[in-house]
C-alpha cells in the first residue's frame, strides 16, 4: 500500500509554543487512521498542516505525494474535510449548499447526495444557520461524501454530539467511504476503536507511536503478579513496563512490548519465585490512559 | 471562468439586499445630481443637503457591499469551509472583481453618463474623464476597502483596523511639519495626491493578488503597514522635485534663459528690512521679470533664495533655502525672514540675493460671450455656461458647468482628465444684482479662460544691495 498522507519531520511552532515536534507519520492508502491524543496534543495542528491551513515551521507534509503547501483545487476535489469548528455559509439552505458545491467536484454524484440527505435526515429547505449543531455537522459530512473523495479527513468530528448522532455519522462515513482513506482525529478512543485500522498517538506535539491497530492491541498487556513475599520493585525496571503499582505481594504494570515468552522470562528473572502471573489484554481506552499517565510521569 | 461565474452568481444571490441598497443610493445620487442641472430654471431643485448626504452614503454603501463580498469567503483564518474546497484562487479573485465591476463600477458609470446628459454634455466627448474617474474611484474608494477586507475576518475587525489606520495617518499629518517650500503646494498638490493614490492602489492590488493566491495574511498585513508608512512619507517629497517633474510635463516648453529677473529699481520704495519683535528680520525686495513671451502671463509658484554678504556670510547657511514670492497690486517681490544676528552682521555690506524662481506661464487666453438665454453655450476649457437675467431682470446669474475638471476651482496643473469626485460636474455660479448695476441691463456675460502652458525654473542673482538702506523699525504699540 502506498501512503496517501505523509509527514516528514513536520514541526509547527506558534511563537514560543511547540505545537508539533518533528512528526513522522505515514497513512497508507485505504486505511482508517485514528490520530489520537489528549486535548492540546497537536492533532488539529497536524490536520491543518496537511490541509494547507497552516504553514509548517519545519519539515513537510505530503498529500497524494504532493507538498501540502502546493495542494491544488484538483487535489481538494478528492478530499472530504470536516472539522469540529468549521464555519459554514450559514445563509445557504441545505439544498442550495449541495447545489452550490456540485460544480466544484467533477465526481459529484447526485444520487449519492440525495441519499446522504435522506440518510442524515437533513431538511433540504432549511438554512444552515437554523440547523442544530449535530445537523450542521451532518450537512458538512454529506457535502464531503457526495463526490466519493479519495481521502476523508475528519478533525474531532464527533465532539459535542450525542451518542445517536455520533453513531449516525460513523455509519454514514463508513457506509459511503468505500475504498477511501480516512484520517480521523479524536481524543475519545471509544469512537475510533471500533473501526480504525491504524492508530497514531500524539502527546505534547510528539508522535509516540503510529502502527496498525492489531499490532498495537497485541503488544499492550496489563500484567498482574502475585509474588511470594512483599519486596521493593527490582531495579533496573524495564523501560517498556509502565505504570507499575505494588500492593503487598501484588504487582501490577503495563507491558508496552508484550511477547508471551520474553515477558514471562523477564518476570522470572526479576522477581524469582512468582506465584501467579495474570496477563490481560487491554482495550484501546486503557492503552490511551496508560500512555497518558506514563507520559505525565516522565514529564 | 466557469467557476468564477458560479461564485459570482452565489454572491449576487447572497448579497441581494446590499446590492439593492447600493443601487438605490446610486439612483438617488444620480437623480439629485442630474436635477441640479435645472437649477437655473428652477432653484427649488437644488437639494444640497440631500446631495451632500448621498455623497457620504454612496461610498458607505459601497464599503459595506465590498466588505460583505470579500468576507463571504474570508481569507484570514483556518475555519472557513471554502478553504478546503476546490476553489481556485484566480477564479475567486475573478468572481469578486466581476462583482465589483457589475455592482459598483457599472452603476457609477451609468450614473455619470445620465448626469452628464442632464447637463447637456456629450458623454462620448467626455470618455477620457468618464474612464479616468472610474480609475480614481476604484483606486481610492474600492481597492483599499477590498484589501482591508482581505486582511480581516469580519466587519468589526475591518472597522477597527480601518479606524486605526485613518487615525494613524491623521496623527502623522498633524504631527509632521510640512517640508519644502513655504510657498505651499497648491497647483502642484496633485503630484502628492497621485503619489498617495498610486501607493494606495498598488499596495491594495498587491495585497489582494497575494491573499487570493497564497492566503498568507501575516505577510500581507506587513505589506499594508509598509504602504501606510510609504503614504505618510509623502510629506518628504521635495517641492522642488515636484516642480521639476511638473516642468517636464509642460505643454509648450520655453527656454528659461529667455527670462531675466532683476531688482525692480523703479519700485525701490517697496524694499524693506523690517525689524520684527524678537529675533527676526523680515526682508522684502521688489523684482521684475523680463522676457515673458507675448500672450503669456505668469503665475508664481515659489522661489528658493539665499542671501550672501561680501564677507562670505550666508543666510541660510546649511538648511533648505526658501522664501516667498508674492505678486500683489502689480508689485512682485521676494520675501524672506532672517535671523537678527545675521542681519546686524551684514546689513551694511553689499549683499547678493541668489536663488531660483519657479513660475508657470499661462496662455491661449480665450474669451467667450454667453448671452442671457436659456440654452447653454460651450466655452473654452470644456465648459457649458448659461446666463439668465432672472425674474424682472433684477438678478443676473451665470452658471458654468465643467465635466470632471474644474478650471474655475482651485488651480491645479494635473494633466489627468478627471479629479477624484463622485459628482462628474463642477458648477460655478456668478450672481449679480441689478440693484448695484442700475445703469443698463446686462446683455451677455463674458467667460475668460487660459491654460498653463509651461512651468519653468529660472535662476537669478541680484547683487549690490545694502539691507540697511531699506531698514524699517516695527512700531511697538
Amino acid at each position: 500500500m502506498s501512503d496517501i498522507l505523509r509527514t516528514v519531520d513536520l514541526s509547527k511552532r506558534f511563537r514560543q509554543n511547540v505545537a508539533l515536534d518533528r512528526m513522522n507519520m505515514d497513512v497508507p492508502e485505504g486505511s482508517i487512521y485514528g490520530l489520537v491524543g489528549p486535548n492540546g496534543a497537536g492533532k488539529t495542528t497536524t490536520i491543518k498542516l496537511l490541509m494547507n491551513l497552516y504553514e509548517p515551521t519545519a519539515g513537510r507534509a505530503e498529500v497524494f505525494g504532493h507538498d501540502s503547501r502546493r495542494l491544488s483545487p484538483r487535489d481538494f476535489a478528492q478530499i472530504g474535510y470536516v472539522s469540529e469548528n468549521q464555519e459554514m455559509p450559514e445563509w445557504m439552505t441545505v439544498e442550495y449548499f449541495m447545489t452550490y458545491l456540485k460544480p466544484f467536484y467533477p465526481s459529484w454524484d447526485d444520487a449519492r447526495a440525495a441519499e446522504l440527505l435522506r440518510q442524515f435526515d437533513l431538511p433540504p429547505g432549511r438554512k444552515l444557520r437554523h440547523l442544530s449543531h449535530g445537523m450542521r455537522r451532518k450537512a458538512a459530512l454529506a457535502s464531503s461524501l457526495a463526490y466519493r473523495p479519495r481521502l476523508i479527513v475528519l478533525d474531532e468530528p464527533f465532539t459535542g454530539l450525542d451518542a445517536l448522532v455520533r453513531d449516525e455519522l460513523i455509519e454514514g462515513v463508513l457506509g459511503n467511504a468505500e475504498g477511501a482513506t480516512i484520517l480521523i482525529s479524536s481524543h475519545d478512543l471509544a469512537e475510533i476503536e471500533s473501526f480504525a485500522s491504524h492508530i497514531g498517538y500524539l502527546d505534547r506535539g510528539r508522535l509516540q507511536f503510529s502502527e496498525e491497530m492489531a499490532s498495537l492491541t497485541e503488544r499492550f498487556r496489563e500484567i498482574e503478579l502475585t509474588i511470594a513475599a512483599p519486596s521493593p520493585l527490582p531495579a533496573p525496571w524495564p523501560a517498556a513496563w509502565v505504570n507499575a503499582e505494588q500492593s503487598a505481594a501484588v504487582v501490577r504494570f503495563v507491558d508496552t512490548e508484550f511477547q508471551q515468552d520474553r515477558t514471562t522470562a523477564e518476570i522470572r528473572r526479576l522477581f524469582g519465585d512468582v506465584r501467579q502471573i495474570a496477563v490481560n489484554p487491554m482495550p484501546l481506552r486503557a492503552i490511551f490512559v496508560t500512555l497518558a499517565k506514563a507520559g505525565r510521569k516522565a514529564a | 471562468m466557469r467557476q468564477a461565474l458560479h461564485i459570482f452568481k452565489k454572491d449576487a444571490r447572497h448579497l441581494w439586499i446590499e446590492i439593492a441598497v447600493t443601487l438605490l443610493v446610486v439612483a438617488a445620487f444620480t437623480f439629485t445630481c442630474a436635477r441640479r442641472a435645472f437649477w437655473l430654471a428652477d432653484p427649488a431643485v437644488n437639494r444640497s443637503v440631500a446631495s451632500m448626504l448621498l455623497s457620504f452614503l454612496l461610498p458607505l454603501a459601497w464599503w459595506i457591499l465590498i466588505a460583505r463580498l470579500v468576507h463571504a469567503e474570508a481569507l484570514p483564518g483556518d475555519r472557513q469551509f471554502w478553504t478546503t474546497r476546490p476553489y481556485a484562487g484566480k477564479s475567486l479573485l475573478a468572481a469578486k472583481t466581476l462583482f465589483l465591476a457589475v455592482f459598483v463600477n457599472l452603476p457609477l458609470l451609468a450614473a455619470h453618463i445620465v448626469i452628464l446628459l442632464a447637463y447637456g454634455f456629450n458623454p462620448l466627448a467626455e470618455l477620457p474623464g468618464l474612464l479616468w474617474s472610474q480609475v480614481l474611484i476604484t483606486a481610492v474608494l474600492v481597492l483599499p476597502i477590498a484589501a482591508l477586507s482581505a486582511l480581516t475576518t469580519g466587519f468589526v475587525q475591518l472597522l477597527i483596523t480601518g479606524s486605526v489606520l485613518c487615525l494613524a495617518l491623521v496623527a502623522w499629518n498633524i504631527g509632521m511639519p510640512s517640508a519644502g517650500l513655504d510657498a505651499g503646494w497648491r497647483a502642484l498638490e496633485w503630484i502628492r495626491s497621485y503619489y498617495e493614490i498610486a501607493v494606495l492602489a498598488l499596495a491594495a492590488l498587491a495585497i489582494l493578488v497575494w491573499q487570493y493566491a497564497r492566503r498568507r495574511t501575516a505577510a500581507a498585513r506587513w505589506l499594508a503597514v509598509a504602504a501606510v508608512v510609504l503614504m505618510a512619507l509623502d510629506v518628504l517629497i521635495p517641492w522642488t522635485a515636484a516642480f521639476a517633474l511638473q516642468s517636464r510635463l509642460s505643454k509648450q516648453p520655453i527656454d528659461p534663459a529667455s527670462l531675466r529677473i532683476d531688482f525692480d529699481s523703479a519700485k525701490q520704495w517697496a524694499a524693506r528690512a523690517l525689524i520684527e519683535k524678537g529675533d527676526r528680520v523680515w526682508i522684502e525686495i521688489p523684482i521684475t521679470i523680463a522676457g515673458i513671451p507675448a500672450g503669456m502671463s505668469p503665475r508664481y509658484d515659489g522661489a528658493i533664495m539665499a542671501i550672501e554678504a561680501s564677507d562670505g556670510s550666508t543666510w541660510p547657511a546649511d538648511q533648505q533655502p526658501w522664501s516667498h514670492v508674492t505678486s500683489r497690486n502689480r508689485l512682485l517681490s521676494l520675501q524672506a525672514t532672517v535671523d537678527s544676528g545675521f542681519y546686524r552682521k551684514v546689513k551694511d555690506q553689499q549683499v547678493t540675493f541668489r536663488g531660483a524662481m519657479c513660475l508657470t506661464l499661462y496662455g491661449h487666453e480665450r474669451v467667450a460671450n454667453v448671452p442671457f438665454q436659456a440654452t447653454p453655450v460651450a466655452v473654452p476649457g470644456g465648459g457649458l455656461c448659461a446666463a439668465t437675467p432672472g425674474a424682472g431682470k433684477m438678478n443676473y446669474y451665470l452658471v458654468c458647468n465643467y465635466a470632471f475638471l474644474d478650471p474655475q476651482g482651485p488651480p491645479t496643473y494635473s494633466p489627468f482628465p478627471a479629479g477624484l469626485a463622485l459628482d462628474p460636474v463642477n458648477s460655478h455660479v456668478v450672481y449679480r444684482a441689478s440693484l448695484y448695476y442700475p445703469f443698463a441691463p446686462f446683455t451677455a456675460a463674458t467667460v475668460e479662460t487660459s491654460e498653463p502652458l509651461t512651468h519653468l525654473r529660472r535662476d537669478f542673482e541680484i547683487s549690490g544691495l545694502r539691507l540697511s538702506d531699506f531698514e524699517v523699525r516695527q512700531k511697538v504699540p
